[in-house]
């Protein structure tokens, strides 16, 4: 996450990825009584029928608007990573006003509350932003905070007061029939989430390399001082990117409820926010390298879940390989160089210096 | 409530010290938080196979410095970002305890194995003459009794030696010390060893006071560790104050939670909200006031 970015940053990515993989297969072999069913659940079960596949693009499509909110930040050097939290709160907030809505057409009522959502995230991760431009407090950090503070909270409602009591799961009621969008490759869980992911990526790439407004936010991501001293209104380039961030998560979040699971379950973004965190590292933060970042992390995730049917005992092999991934996706293999300079810059959060 | 207090602030204040030194030589170390899981569980691991509560805090401590190499060499060695980094290291010890635990036990819930023995208290039965100390101070945990000399030390070793010196100016201004022929890195490596071991002994001291290994016995304590260095001015004795303070509210909001009827898991977001606070309070004062750091 250097805010530079040499060649020498593929091949970590690459080996980040491999390590994961590597480390994937070695506990797979050592967990199942039958390592070679699992190995070949891992890497061909996603392929293996239209409902493995098409759950894999269903994933793939969440990852691809997640990935895209973090990689548009990161592009106007700010940090969003309050994801997941805003992906979950959204996700109710979406599915209550759609309950609450039931009675409305569905061309009033869905787009109502995908917005709700929407402005969920917004205002989630955009409160962050005006902490750093009032006082100066790392968004990374408070992005963070803020949402996993939130995520108790949203536990605590789909457990309590907005549980559905005709349901043994922990989960909201189920958002009415006509709201629930067509699912594209039955019985998968494909929705027309994948079309919207399409289209917004490719509207990302336009307006952040096609624009002066775009070329303005990541100018502010190369260089703050360089962007002030060219007449560029900085302070605009913190709020608005992590608003727009979160937007992109509450979109994600409205989008998983309506498309997918129809309510919110209790856990059930499960680390699709953090994925897209490692989705725009991987991505470099480009809009359309986000593609093959989302699909190869679609397919590592939905090739974990398979393989876990054939092991003895399930475990978060998903939260492994994400931790891995993590641990090297922002390592350089060049250690005195001054890209060591810059990021001692970011070694301390706390008190970077002012550059709004 | 007082001796439960002091009961709770002894972990806090161990993670808090071990932060402290990591955040003095510009290193935040969010991965607090993973290093106390890790450390709790390697510590019930340990005492249950040894039998010995005195090999269970090794254990802890092992596993905290374990994960504060690897924080280290990818961290500052590999010069990746530090908060992904830590992200990356709490992530890691979510998802391998659980994978640990039903490899080696069976179970990924509550942890309850043989041998673990009983935490024992110290001073029982001495009397001072003041009923009320004797109750407050008297009789705790190991742990407990550790913390006096830790501050003291931590005190000593960053204000009144040359390592501290070096490694509190690793954190204000690396250069200082490249110009007299030092290496920073080895510093912020020491100060991330450190951490590893508070936060390490203090999952240790979590998880043996208890005698199980509970899934997510930290809680969100790592974190408020963290909020405890801010709280306490950077100073080993204000993270005193400042944990001791935690460990007060802590008391109140159990208590509060059987009267007002408050959710447990809405407090399981609380040490993220005053994390935040704490850190805005922070760079609000900073603003009004540059202070010397």
């Amino acid at each position: 996450m250097s805010r530079s970015q040499p060649e020498s940053r593929v091949l970590v990515t690459i080996a980040a990825i491999g390590g994961a993989l590597a480390l994937t297969v070695l506990l797979l072999t050592f967990v199942s009584s039958t390592p070679q069913a699992a190995l070949r659940a891992f890497f061909l079960g996603p392929f293996s029928n239209r409902y493995y596949l098409g759950n894999m693009l269903n994933i793939f499509s969440t990852l691809a608007i997640t990935g895209l909110g973090m990689a548009i930040a990161f592009r106007a050097g700010v940090f969003n990573l309050g994801g997941e939290g805003q992906l979950y709160v959204s996700a109710l907030t979406a599915t209550m006003t759609g309950l609450a809505l039931a009675s409305l057409p569905v061309m009033l009522g869905l787009p109502i509350a995908l917005s709700v959502g929407i402005l969920t995230g917004a205002v989630i991760a955009g409160l962050s932003g005006v902490f750093r431009y009032l006082w100066d407090t790392d968004e990374l950090i408070t992005s963070f905070l803020i949402a996993s503070a939130c995520i108790p909270i949203v536990d605590y409602l789909i457990v309590g007061p907005l549980k559905d009591q005709a349901s043994n799961l922990l989960t909201t009621e189920r958002v009415p029939e006509a709201f629930r969008l067509p699912r594209l490759l039955a019985p998968s869980q494909l929705n027309p989430t994948l079309i919207i992911a399409l289209l917004l990526l490719v509207v990302a790439y336009i307006a952040l390399f096609r624009t002066v407004r775009g070329y303005e936010w990541r100018l502010s991501g190369l260089n703050r001082q360089f962007a002030r001293y060219g007449g560029i209104h900085t302070g605009v380039y913190i709020i608005v990117p992590m608003v727009v961030s979160g937007a992109l998560h509450g979109l994600a979040g409205g989008l998983f409820v309506f498309g997918t699971h129809y309510a919110t379950l209790v856990g059930f973004t499960a680390g699709l926010g953090w994925n897209g965190i490692a989705v725009a590292l991987i991505a470099k933060r480009h809009p359309l390298g986000v593609i093959p970042a989302a699909a190869a992390f679609a397919y590592l995730e939905s090739g974990a879940h398979i393989a876990m049917l054939h092991t003895d005992f399930t475990f978060e092999l998903g939260t492994i390989i994400r931790a891995v991934i993590f641990l090297f996706v922002t390592a350089t293999v060049l250690p005195h160089s001054d890209i060591a300079a810059r990021m001692s810059g970011r070694v301390r959060p706390f008190s970077r210096k002012r550059q709004t | 409530m007082i001796y439960y207090a002091i009961e709770v602030m002894a972990p806090l204040l161990l993670a808090g010290l071990g932060g402290l030194f990591a955040e003095l030589a510009g290193v935040l170390n969010i991965a607090l938080e993973g290093m106390m899981l890790a450390g709790a569980f390697a510590a019930i691991v340990s005492a249950s196979l040894t039998g010995s509560i005195a090999a269970g805090m090794l254990g802890g401590l092992i596993a905290g410095t374990v994960l504060a190499y690897l924080f280290y060499f990818v961290g500052i060695r590999m010069r990746a970002n530090i908060f992904i980094v830590g992200l990356a290291i709490n992530l890691l010890a979510a998802g391998s305890i659980p994978f640990l635990s039903s490899a080696m036990y069976g179970t990924k819930g509550v942890l309850r194995l043989p041998r673990v023995p009983r935490m024992p208290g110290f001073f029982v039965g001495i009397e001072t003459g003041f009923p009320l100390l004797d109750q407050i101070f008297l009789g705790h945990s190991f742990g407990v009794y550790l913390t006096v000399p830790a501050v003291l030390l931590a005190g000593l070793v960053l204000q009144r030696t040359p390592f501290g010196l070096r490694l509190r100016s690793t954190g204000k201004n690396p250069e200082t010390l490249r110009a007299v022929g030092l290496n920073p890195d080895r510093y912020r490596r020491a100060a991330l060893l450190i951490s590893g071991m508070g936060a390490g002994l203090a999952g240790s001291l979590l998880a043996l006071r208890l005698g199980v290994y509970l899934p997510n016995v930290s809680a969100g304590r790592g974190w408020i560790a963290l909020v405890t260095i801010y709280l306490g001015y950077k100073r080993p004795f204000g993270v005193l104050i400042a944990a001791l303070c935690f460990a007060l509210a802590e008391g109140v909001s159990v208590a509060a939670q059987g009267v007002l009827q408050i959710p447990g898991t809405i407090l399981l977001g609380l040490p993220y909200i005053l994390t935040v606070l704490a850190m805005i309070a922070y760079s609000a004062m900073r603003r009004v006031a540059p202070s010397d750091d």
